[in-house]
């Protein structure tokens, strides 16, 4: 409890908290409730593939977790993602985004993800949950016409060496975002 | 999908496409004894529910074509800003005029549940309650929290027949089996501004001003803020503080002398909203339990003033958001317990 009182130093930030929140709640009543129950949804799922779960006290913002799937170079491996909730969800798609980094051909270095259903093809039905197994599988069948990663494209008829760099990937840029 | 492409908008040419599945299966039998089917909660609730918003369906629409069922408000929202297609199965909406009400599916809804209306103005009421009580329900439960482990520790000392000087804070020294760095009792002020970061917010938010990614134990030395890791962050120093009533005050009696070791970072703000909390906790607790408190307390609500006595004796009334830091350097320094003088607000 006593960790909660670390922000009074900080006016400022809360009145654009303020502000944001303030805009939302005219239409944002039904957003959060259809929030809320995807959260219990997700829990209720009881899936240890892939989790979710807002950060901190804001429902628009949640930490997902895919595992690697099985069977494939990503296999043992866990990722964080982002995931942000426009106000007008679900009839706009959240932004997601790996927060791990992740050698795949549909992901740049940042962590951005380009899946059609996430851009042009989304579609109100989607959820945090059918969005994160779409995301499992999309690693393990990635779509290499349309790269944002080419070398990951290139190598991926080479598993050892596409595992290979999945690794090296993991480990450079993990070390990049600590120092 | 290309069938209904091709035949425009005339409805008798229209073609209907079933189906490998709908082409073979067995259709169902009707049922026409009393045979009673029994279906789960759960699969029931995913019978009547809106794929969009996911609660009950309000106001059926249903697909012309593909026969998928949302709330009339859901799929007007969708088509408007989405492509047009059933959210479900992505067969082409032309316009609302695909979609039909579907009065005998509310009919069925409303015998399954008759309450609903009731039932959603109570979640309602719930929800609204929650978002309004939220931060202040925290600080209430802290300070019953603390107030349960003073009592605790009190009888602990009167069972160990500590001498209890009259003067002194009543349980609020560490009680033997805590560890040094945590608070004594939980007296302790979270934070409660409501709408304000959660401390998690805060820790994102001030990690933005000098770092573009997403290094969380990075330095911040910008700002003068202050540059140790986030656990540093949480073990802030303390102070003792001591709330006589102010001099001003018609009944003292009123006013208990109080004890309290907070965060000096806390506001003067915080201290006047758990006063006033503390003060309708005791009311509530001598209506539950009479005797316990010898002097009859304030009401709850009440909103209390704060002030420190300045070195020519004069009572200074605090500002809110000042921290007890800025108090403890402008006024006391001493290495006694912060003195302040409280007063209820007019």
């Amino acid at each position: 409890m006593a960790s909660q009182n670390i922000d009074p130093m900080l006016p400022t930030m809360q009145n654009k908290e303020k502000k944001v929140n303030a805009t939302r709640r005219k239409d944002g009543h039904s957003v959060t409730m259809r929030l809320q129950r995807e959260l219990m949804n997700v829990m209720m799922s009881g899936s240890t593939e892939v989790s979710a779960f807002p950060e901190g006290d804001n429902i628009f913002k949640w930490i997902g977790t895919v595992k690697g799937p099985k069977g494939t170079v990503y296999e043992g491996l866990s990722f964080k993602l982002t995931l942000e909730f426009p106000a007008d969800y679900p009839f706009s798609a959240p932004t997601i985004k790996f927060k791990t980094p992740c050698f795949h051909p549909n992901v740049d270095e940042q962590g951005n993800i380009c899946l059609d259903i996430l851009k042009e093809k989304w579609s109100a039905i989607h959820s945090v949950s059918s969005i994160l197994v779409s995301l499992q599988s999309l690693l393990g069948e990635p779509n290499n016409d349309s790269p944002l990663n080419p070398l990951a494209a290139d190598t991926w008829n080479n598993q050892a060496k596409f595992k290979e760099l999945v690794h090296e990937f993991l480990k450079k840029n993990s070390k990049n975002k600590s120092s | 999908m290309a069938a209904v492409q091709s035949g425009g908008n005339a409805q008798p040419s229209k073609t209907w496409e079933l189906s490998l599945y709908e082409l073979h299966r067995t259709p169902q039998e009707a049922i026409t004894d009393d045979t009673e089917i029994a279906v789960s909660p759960r699969s029931l609730h995913s019978e009547l529910m809106c794929p969009i918003c996911l609660d009950m369906l309000k106001m059926t629409y249903t697909t012309k074509e593909c026969l998928h069922r949302f709330c009339q408000e859901c799929i007007i929202t969708a088509l408007r800003s989405g492509n047009k297609e059933c959210p479900t199965c992505r067969k082409k909406l032309v316009s609302k005029r695909s979609l039909r009400p579907d009065p005998n599916f509310d009919a069925l809804i409303s015998k399954i549940y008759p309450s609903r209306d009731e039932y959603e103005a109570h979640q309602e009421r719930v929800l609204e309650k929650l978002a309004k009580h939220h931060s202040t329900q925290a600080l209430a439960n802290s300070i019953e929290e603390g107030m349960k482990q003073q009592a605790l520790s009190r009888q602990q000392r009167v069972r160990k027949h500590h001498p209890l000087p009259s003067d002194q804070p009543q349980g609020e020294e560490p009680m033997d089996d805590q560890p040094p760095p945590s608070l004594p009792t939980p007296e302790v002020i979270p934070e409660t501004r409501e709408g304000g970061p959660s401390r998690q917010d805060a820790k994102r938010q001030r990690a933005v001003p000098g770092e573009s990614s997403s290094s969380e134990t990075g330095v911040t030395p910008e700002l003068g803020e202050p540059s140790e890791p986030p656990e540093a962050m949480e073990v802030p120093s303390e102070i003792e503080l001591v709330f006589r009533p102010h001099p001003s005050q018609p009944d003292p009696s009123l006013l208990p002398v109080r004890y309290l070791k907070t965060p000096t970072h806390a506001w003067i703000d915080h201290l006047a909203k758990y006063l006033s909390m503390r003060t309708s906790l005791e009311a509530k607790g001598s209506e539950t339990s009479p005797g316990s408190s010898s002097q009859r307390p304030l009401e709850g609500n009440t909103e209390f003033t704060i002030s420190v006595a300045n070195q020519t004796g004069q009572y200074v009334e605090l500002p809110g958001n000042t921290t007890l830091e800025q108090v403890n350097e402008n006024y006391w320094k001493l290495s006694k317990p912060l003195e302040l003088y409280y007063a209820v607000k007019q």
